[in-house]
């Protein structure tokens, strides 16, 4: 077995020269993937424009941000005054992978303008866990080591399991590498989607009004800053409800009330869309998982639709499409 | 003081007083809250997730409250509990200068905030000086240090087993008479805070000079710098709203048509959002992120320097910590610095 360790090293250096090649080919204009952080705890996303720049690439399990949002962006080139859209490499796990298609299927991508560049993925560590363990003292360097994270500080070292120690949605994920690359570094890792919604279950079993306080619970401390918003590669509305005014749909107070409406809202609006990858999560200063609200709707729409985002080029969400003889008998009541 | 007299300094106080402390909430958030005994807090922390600086700026402030019955309009003030006295301990000395740039803002010449000014007059601030800043820290870049006392009204100093208490202003004296079980320092305890003083500075590893940006910057309003620093922000806001010095707000009505009335506020707003410079006519003059990260470097390195004459940055690095895609603001100072100025 490949440890956990030998698992990102390989990865990264084969990531390296493929994308250098890309570029050296000029098969595509720019790539976007991960370089180092200038803190511990995060890899900064980065942008490789010529072949040079693909030294600064890294794969480690610290990657949050899904680098799919960047390809909403349309970025363009002139050739022969003309204006082309550019054609851009993404350094794709699966999550970032089954985003990509979800995008190109809900008409916000092109394919052609997109190359996969697909990463067999491992899971990404949860820093709110490394934090519990560590406590408020300052995390100097995160490392793996064979199948351990390694987390040092001033007068500490700590080693965690990386197995356990991984966010809770890459512990249930199966889709490792994107369903559809154009390049794959390595070997597809993925697993049979027998999904088991082991994580929402113990929510489910709550009666409803334990469910409320245990949503006002996770929510509490929310700034409303919209971080997970912009982090999610699927709120790309120009104007999003919650920013409206006219009308006004929603207060912008502090309130749980305000709080709780933007979050219920958001999340019934990802229903069947929403790929897993934990970017909102990632992107909260606060740490507040908002998959507890996601994964719950992931599992209906598999329920009631059998539909799982991300999978292919042409499936619409559930509840973006329609069919004539859908049954309607929850709009009429006799 | 000893460490162990926290608890009677909570009784001597508490009854005159509304107390913030460093709470810990989850894994390595501490956050400031009202506390009613020294056990919910620790003083064994770096720094809070949230500034503190919601004390004295809070999210949400009703400005003014109306009725309105047909043509017949109200305004009425905002009903306000009585505030008490507020003492804020364990703030650190780059949140009690962020105190200190606010006030440049929200009292500016002819301009004062009512409800900015309300709240200042009431807090006071115990600090708590910086043994162990962090590897984001800067605050010695912008004219602070980990054991600056001038913005506290009390200073403390941890050295281990006690705390050097020292009043810095007036507030702080009144606060410290009240306090019977302090003890004079010895010679070897104030020996040992000016030991720890001096290690702190030289802790702090981050050092650029900022004073070049606001005339760089001023030249430099199309430069190709701002492009590169912003492809990658998600304009997500963390940085802004996360930010002791960061003070804009929006201004929105409340209205509850059902019972005629309603109430204006004003809440955190973030110069990275599109809606921020979004004019009724629909032209946006910060019509993308290239723009908006231009802002905020430039309101804190250009801007605040040429109204008020300070800095408006305090350096306690919790950008850098919470952005998303780490974008360090320690990065773009110093490719900043290298821009050719072309005088």
């Amino acid at each position: 077995m490949v440890t956990a360790q030998e698992h990102g090293h390989v990865l990264e250096s084969k990531l390296r020269t493929v994308a250098s090649e890309l570029l050296k080919e000029k098969k595509v204009d720019l790539i976007i993937g991960y370089s180092k952080g200038t803190i511990p705890q995060r890899s900064s996303p980065y942008i490789a424009r010529n072949p040079a720049d693909t030294s600064n690439f890294i794969w480690n399990n610290l990657g949050y941000t899904n680098l799919a949002k960047y390809l909403l962006a349309k970025r363009k080139k002139k050739v022969d005054n003309k204006e082309v859209d550019l054609k851009i490499g993404v350094v794709a796990k699966g999550c970032v992978g089954r985003a990509i298609n979800q995008l190109i299927v809900e008409k916000q991508v092109t394919r052609e303008n997109v190359v996969i560049i697909g990463i067999p993925c491992n899971g990404m560590i949860d820093l709110n866990r490394i934090y519990e363990a560590v406590g408020t003292k300052e995390i100097l360097d995160i490392a793996l080591v064979g199948d351990d994270i390694v987390v040092k500080g001033r007068g500490f070292e700590k080693k965690l399991p990386f197995n356990e120690n991984i966010n809770t949605l890459c512990k249930a994920c199966k889709i490792k590498t994107p369903p559809i690359t154009d390049v794959l570094i390595g070997e597809s890792n993925n697993l049979p989607i027998d999904e088991k919604f082991q994580d929402v279950i113990a929510f489910e079993k709550m009666p409803a009004n334990e469910k409320r306080d245990h949503v006002q619970q996770l929510l509490h401390d929310c700034i409303k800053c919209g971080s997970c918003r912009q982090a999610c590669p699927f709120c790309y509305c120009k104007l999003c409800f919650v920013d409206q005014n006219k009308p006004v749909w929603f207060n912008k107070t502090f309130d749980m009330n305000d709080i709780l409406v933007f979050h219920l809202i958001r999340s019934i609006h990802l229903a069947g869309r929403c790929v897993s990858c934990g970017a909102c999560y990632g992107a909260c200063p606060i740490g507040i998982n908002l998959n507890e609200l996601t994964r719950k709707l992931e599992k209906l729409s598999k329920a009631r639709f059998d539909y799982v985002p991300g999978m292919d080029l042409k499936t619409p969400p559930p509840m973006m499409a329609f069919k004539l003889d859908d049954d309607q008998g929850f709009i009429l009541e006799e | 003081m000893a460490r162990g007299n926290i608890g009677e300094f909570f009784l001597a106080l508490k009854d005159e007083y509304d107390i913030y402390a460093p709470v810990r909430s989850s894994g390595n958030h501490v956050n400031f809250k009202k506390v009613s005994s020294a056990d919910e807090m620790t003083l064994d922390y770096l720094n809070t997730t949230i500034p503190p600086k919601e004390i004295w700026f809070p999210r949400v402030e009703t400005l003014f409250e109306y009725e309105i019955h047909g043509q017949d309009i109200k305004v009425m003030p905002p009903r306000v509990s009585n505030e008490r006295e507020t003492i804020i301990i364990g703030i650190r000395p780059c949140d009690a200068a962020s105190f200190r740039l606010l006030r440049k803002f929200f009292d500016y010449g002819t301009f004062k905030d009512d409800l900015f000014k309300k709240h200042e007059e009431k807090i006071a601030l115990i600090g708590l000086k910086c043994n162990e800043p962090k590897k984001t820290c800067f605050c010695t870049s912008v004219n602070g240090s980990p054991h600056k006392k001038e913005d506290f009204d009390v200073a403390l100093t941890d050295i281990a087993d006690k705390f050097v208490v020292e009043a810095i202003t007036k507030k702080g004296e009144n606060i410290l008479q009240k306090l019977s079980f302090l003890k004079d320092a010895s010679g070897a305890d104030l020996e040992k805070a000016k030991q720890s003083a001096i290690k702190a500075e030289q802790a702090i590893t981050a050092k650029f000079d900022v004073n070049k940006a606001a005339n760089i910057v001023n030249d430099n309003f199309y430069n190709a710098l701002w492009e590169e620093i912003s492809t990658t922000c998600l304009g997500c806001g963390s940085c802004s709203f996360l930010c002791p010095t960061c003070h804009c707000f929006d201004v929105v009505d409340e209205n509850d048509y059902a019972n005629h009335r309603g109430r204006r506020i004003r809440t955190w707003d973030t110069c990275q959002s599109t809606l921020f410079t979004l004019h009724t006519s629909g032209h946006n003059p910060r019509p993308s992120q290239k723009e908006r990260c231009r802002q905020r470097i430039a309101h804190k390195f250009c801007y605040y320097p040429n109204n008020y004459g300070v800095i408006g940055c305090v350096g306690c690095g919790r950008c850098i910590i919470d952005c998303p895609v780490n974008n360090d603001v320690r990065d773009i100072i110093q490719k900043i610095n290298k821009i050719k100025t072309t005088q």
